[in-house]
């Protein structure tokens, strides 16, 4: 029982924090200068100020601001994004054609970050714990660093020149190869090969804070008086590092892999810019610059979503990984 | 200091260099094959006559067709018109159109179609256009389903140059009569006459389109299939072309640096023509509403401050010709004769010290044109000009929207702009200088505030003027007054040029270049 | 002191980290002095390499600029945008953890609710937002980095509180009547502040970066010379001048590694029961 309220409760939060996000950026857009159709009409050339005033008519922008919130706001309750200015789209179908890349380019980036990040964290940590390879420790904790202070667009330019541009191995951009009709399976290696780097550029960071996670939390248990008695009782180590150790620095993987979404989404509007992925960061992006408040304001509340609905994922993991964290008087 | 590396152009051309350029001499041009360009940024639709951004002309002029097009020296040639009358008075034009063109939808293309598009659709909806067309065509008839009738309603000189495909497109009457055109679904699925009908767009990624099988010319067109790539970052659009992924690029689509590098690639052609329709021309706006700029001598000491040939030679890294007043070299009426402002800081400083404003107290903002690293690379180097002689400069940053606000609510000290000419003084240069101009709400304005009734009057008379004598008499005077009076700060005129696998035959053969519809446009094996 | 030195240099990373640092610091310092001329003027020929004529060690970009001088330059504005930012951040991440975790009940409900709203906003994505929208000027993008960079001081810091509120010496203060604001800043802060420390080092490595991300992106400050605004600059040069983009791009990533051993080190001498684990 206590579970479906927790769960409930949650829900009912996530909810008002995704309204409040949603009235938040329609203030914050509106506080920015010049609006669509001034952009629409100076990109046009309109020498003619009624064609501006005709447009903001047509937009509803010349109503009054809260007029147009409380009209936006209902439209978001009835699940309604509007209509984008600048593409005469709705709003939903341009994320919709958006989403599928970008989800591709998250999870791939998000696995790529996490298998890797957490095996070479178990490495370093248990290249230490088994008192040899210290070596190697260091070798994997300098990787880290020296990723983790990375600036993501460099080294995503980086990426581009030494393996596309100079050794010619992997495609530069776009998601597949325009014009080449593949179906299949040829098409799913077509995507894979276009991925990779994209993948790499938005995961080695991501990757260098699992390793850093993994191997102090995984250290952090080796220290506990546990893992101490079973080494004392004779256990190996190879046993113990599987049974205690692993399994008990699971939680701040678990924690920074609720959070890591968030992170990644801004990322992703790097990875997608260099690399002329056609995802829904960029779209933001440009529907930024242009003012596309719609447009703008539906991918913040699909994006703002997705994160909380992952937070809600991660509390669930939390209760199976960590049984000692009870679902009442839970404080976070 | 134009490089000269056209090797195509028209026929003609074709028949003197033919030997050299290519071996095989004659070559027939052979169906099939795909052309892969890029579109940069990508368009928000691609229903030519709602939006005219240059990537969306770039694409849907393949798609969409006007009455006629532009050859390099703007002289009009037939498209869905096949001749055309003026009657003594200038007050009426009649067009015969070309027979059996049908839209891609397989509905016929008539005079009604002609009339709709340019009486009732752009009437309403065309941004630019509009405006000329309610002040100057009074109606427009169907004598016939292959005749039509213009009546103006005063002589307008350049009439003939308003066919250009993004300032009159044709749009199929049957779809959108009756219909609310800005929300017409059909927007989605463009509906021309042009020798490629749409096929795809995925959004971000790119456009497809596919050859046209009943196209109006017979034979034509030779490819089979186009695409537009979408490649946000210009570093990225230099790769895709230097990897092949890509056979054409477009002036603009990467900075000027790489055109260096690329042109120097074995196989690559290049050419700066195909831009005389518009001829873009940048300039400086000093808002003449306050302090310092209200002040001649000012904007002179300005203009002497900056080196336009540095501006020339390092940020536009030679693309680019020194501007000596309004009206391009490449377009019609330009006068050779006046003398851009020499660069002399001494000079500079002479006539801001006698300008009587103190310039340190009067600090300026350079409001940042955002439209990329050469006009970034711009205004940090007028910063340090204008600092130089003594002016106090910051520059403020903005995003697109932010810009075409500021600059449309008359809220800048300085900014750049440039701005397309449209082959005529009257269509793409006056409206910046016509004190009827001087309003709010658009960035292609009198933004600065240029206010001198004899520059109106020499407009307008030259604009209703009817033989070219008399109207290039009356534009080379308005020339050297704005010159004169710094109405704006000249700088250059962009070349823009095109890049191209050289098997790839017949891209930039008019004024609207790579605008063109490609029926011609072939793939040697 | 003297054993907070110990423990620090024991890691031989930090101590590097810290010299790095140093030198960041000290040419970000007399950056004017080593380069009388600003790093905007025109001094030399356009796209010279490093070490292609004398007196432009490092070469010069597309207007003739002094890379060496937008990298000294450069420094300032990356360090400065870093450590304010990162100050502010701190300072709404105390104050919002401190009254959470002193207070409880509604106030901690309310002030972690927001919290957690901040957290749900995807960091980069909102302060490029933020700067958009208020113009790209130095002020706008330290307040922005700071709006998307509190919420994890201000969850650190509330349980910090929490587990010191339970205190003896805290518990004892209360039963004395010492006054609330007292009891806050004497007792609680003081021995809350090590872990936001090594915290705060970790949101500086992470704003020197978004500062360089907003550049690259186009909204950077367009009258300060800095690292990102050097690589967004020149990345349509990227083949042509690569030196242009790998210079700064290797001093973001220096000064980054440098700032992150640093913090490292202070982890290691602020809180030396976490030490013993053998690092």
């Amino acid at each position: 029982m206590s579970f479906v309220r927790f769960l409930a409760g949650r829900l009912v939060k996530a909810v008002i924090v995704v309204l409040a996000i949603a009235a938040l950026n329609f203030v914050l857009v509106r506080l920015a200068p010049g609006d669509p159709a001034s952009v629409l009409a100076g990109e046009a050339g309109a020498t003619d100020p009624k064609f501006v005033d005709e447009l903001r008519a047509r937009f509803g922008l010349d109503k009054p601001v809260w007029e147009q919130l409380l009209i936006y706001l209902g439209q978001v309750v009835r699940l309604d994004l509007g209509f984008s200015y600048r593409n005469q789209v709705p709003v939903i179908a341009l994320i919709g054609e958006r989403l599928p890349a970008t989800l591709l380019l998250m999870t791939s980036g998000f696995l790529f970050s996490l298998v890797a990040g957490v095996g070479l964290g178990v490495l370093a940590a248990r290249a230490r714990f088994l008192e040899r390879g210290r070596f190697l420790d260091s070798v994997v904790m300098t990787i880290a660093l020296v990723f983790y202070a990375t600036p993501l667009f460099w080294l995503a330019l980086m990426l581009v020149i030494l393996f596309s541009v100079q050794l010619n191995w992997l495609p530069a951009f776009g998601m597949e190869s325009v014009g080449a009709n593949l179906t299949g399976v040829s098409r799913a290696v077509d995507i894979a090969r276009h991925l990779v780097l994209p993948t790499l550029a938005l995961g080695f960071f991501f990757m260098a804070v699992y390793v850093r996670l993994t191997r102090a939390a995984m250290l952090e248990v080796m220290n506990q008086d546990y893992v101490r008695t079973a080494l004392a009782k004779g256990l190996s180590p190879r046993e113990v590092l599987r049974k205690h150790v692993l399994r008990n620095a699971l939680l701040p993987i678990v924690t920074f892999a609720g959070v890591q979404l968030g992170q990644m989404a801004g990322g992703a509007v790097l990875v997608e810019t260099v690399f002329a992925w056609p995802g829904v960061g960029r779209l933001m992006f440009d529907a930024l610059l242009q003012r596309d408040y719609q447009l703008l304001l539906g991918v913040f509340l699909i994006t703002s979503g997705t994160v909380v609905v992952f937070n809600l994922l991660t509390d669930i993991v939390y209760l199976f990984v960590d049984p000692r964290i009870r679902v009442e008087g839970r404080a976070r | 200091m134009r490089r000269i590396s056209v090797r195509q152009t028209g026929l003609a051309a074709l028949a003197v260099l033919g030997a050299w350029a290519f071996p095989a001499a004659a070559q027939t041009p052979v169906k099939g094959g795909t052309l892969a360009g890029i579109v940069q940024p990508e368009p928000p639709i691609l229903m030519l006559a709602l939006n005219q951004q240059g990537p969306t002309i770039y694409v849907a002029g393949k798609i969409y067709q006007s009455l006629l097009t532009y050859e390099f020296d703007l002289k009009p040639r037939p498209v869905l018109a096949k001749s055309w009358t003026m009657s003594p008075d200038g007050l009426a034009y009649t067009f015969d159109l070309q027979e059996n063109v049908k839209w891609h939808d397989g509905k016929p293309f008539t005079a009604g179609d002609v009339v709709f598009s340019v009486d009732v659709f752009l009437r309403k909806m065309h941004p630019r256009a509009r405006v000329t067309i309610d002040r100057y065509i009074a109606s427009v008839t169907a004598l016939s389903p292959v005749k039509v009738e213009f009546k103006l309603k005063e002589p307008f000189g350049p009439f003939l140059s308003l066919f250009e495909v993004s300032t009159l497109p044709m749009v199929p009457k049957h779809v959108y009569d009756g219909t609310d055109f800005a929300t017409n679904p059909a927007n989605q699925t463009p509906i021309g006459t042009g020798p490629f009908k749409f096929k795809e767009w995925r959004k971000g990624s790119h456009i497809h389109l596919v050859r046209n099988e009943e196209y109006w010319k017979p034979g034509m067109p030779y490819l089979d299939e186009l695409y537009f790539r979408v490649i946000p970052d210009a570093a990225s659009r230099g790769v895709a072309f230097e990897r092949g992924d890509v056979q054409v690029l477009r002036g603009g689509d990467v900075d000027n640096v790489d055109i260096r590098r690329l042109r120097g690639i074995s196989g690559v052609e290049t050419t700066t023509k195909g831009w005389e329709m518009y001829s873009p021309l940048s300039f400086m706006m000093m808002n003449m509403r306050k302090p310092p700029f209200d002040n001649l001598k000012v904007r002179q000491a300005a203009m002497h401050a900056l080196d336009k040939s540095f501006i020339q030679r390092t940020i536009f890294f030679g693309l680019a010709k020194v501007a000596n007043g309004p009206i391009a070299s490449t377009t019609l009426f330009h006068d050779a004769s006046i003398k851009p402002y020499a660069f002399d800081v001494a000079l500079a400083k002479k006539l801001a010290a006698e300008s009587g404003v103190d310039l340190s107290k009067t600090p300026v903002k350079i409001l940042a044109f955002p439209y990329g690293a050469q006009w970034d690379r711009l205004t940090e180097y007028v910063k340090q000009a204008l600092e130089q002689v003594g002016f106090k400069v910051s520059i403020e940053p903005t995003d697109a929207g932010g810009w075409a606000k500021r600059v449309g609510d008359w809220d800048f000290d300085i900014s750049f702009n440039f701005t397309y000419q449209y082959g005529d003084p009257a269509l793409g240069v006056a409206r910046h200088y016509l004190s009827s101009n001087i309003v709010k709400g658009s960035p292609f304005a009198n933004n600065q505030g240029y206010s001198n009734p004899k520059v109106d009057d020499l407009l307008r008379q030259a604009a209703s003027a009817v033989k070219a004598e008399d109207r290039a008499k009356l534009y080379a005077e308005a020339q050297r007054i704005l010159v004169e009076e710094v109405a704006n700060g000249y700088l250059v005129e962009l070349e823009f040029p095109t890049l191209w696998r050289s098997n790839v035959k017949n891209l930039v053969q008019t004024a609207i270049g790579l605008n063109e519809s490609f029926e011609d446009v072939w793939i040697a094996k | 002191m003297t054993s907070f030195w110990r423990r620090f240099s024991r890691n031989a990373g930090a101590v590097i980290g810290l010299a790095v640092l140093a030198v960041v610091i000290l040419v970000a310092l007399f950056a004017s002095l080593m380069f009388s001329t600003s790093p905007w003027q025109m001094v030399g020929p356009p796209l010279l390499l490093p070490f292609e004529e004398q007196g432009f060690a490092l070469g010069t970009d597309m207007l003739g600029r002094d890379i060496a001088a937008g990298l000294a330059h450069g420094a300032r504005v990356s360090l400065l945008v870093g450590v304010v930012s990162t100050g502010c951040a701190v300072v709404i991440g105390v104050a919002f953890g401190t009254l959470a975790g002193y207070f409880g009940g509604a106030v901690e409900h309310a002030l972690m609710s927001v919290t957690e709203f901040f957290q749900t906003i995807p960091q980069l994505a909102m302060a490029v937002v933020l700067v958009a929208i208020f113009t790209p000027t130095l002020e706008s993008i330290v307040i922005a980095i700071a709006l998307v960079s509190w919420p994890p001081v201000a969850r650190l810091v509330r349980a910090e509180v929490l587990s010191l509120r339970e205190r003896e010496f805290v518990e004892a203060a209360i039963v004395l009547g010492r006054p609330t604001r007292a009891i806050i800043f004497g007792e609680i802060l003081p021995n809350a502040i090590s872990p936001v420390i090594v915290a705060a080092s970790l949101i500086v490595a992470t704003a020197i970066l978004t500062e360089a991300a907003l550049s690259f992106l186009g909204l950077g400050d367009r009258n300060m010379m800095s690292w990102g605004f050097m690589v967004g600059a020149a990345r349509t040069m990227l083949r042509e001048a690569p030196w242009l983009t790998v210079l700064p791009g290797l001093a973001i990533l220096v000064t980054v590694l440098a700032v992150n051993l640093v913090g490292e080190g202070l982890n290691d001498a602020l809180n030396p029961r976490l030490k013993e684990r053998g690092d």
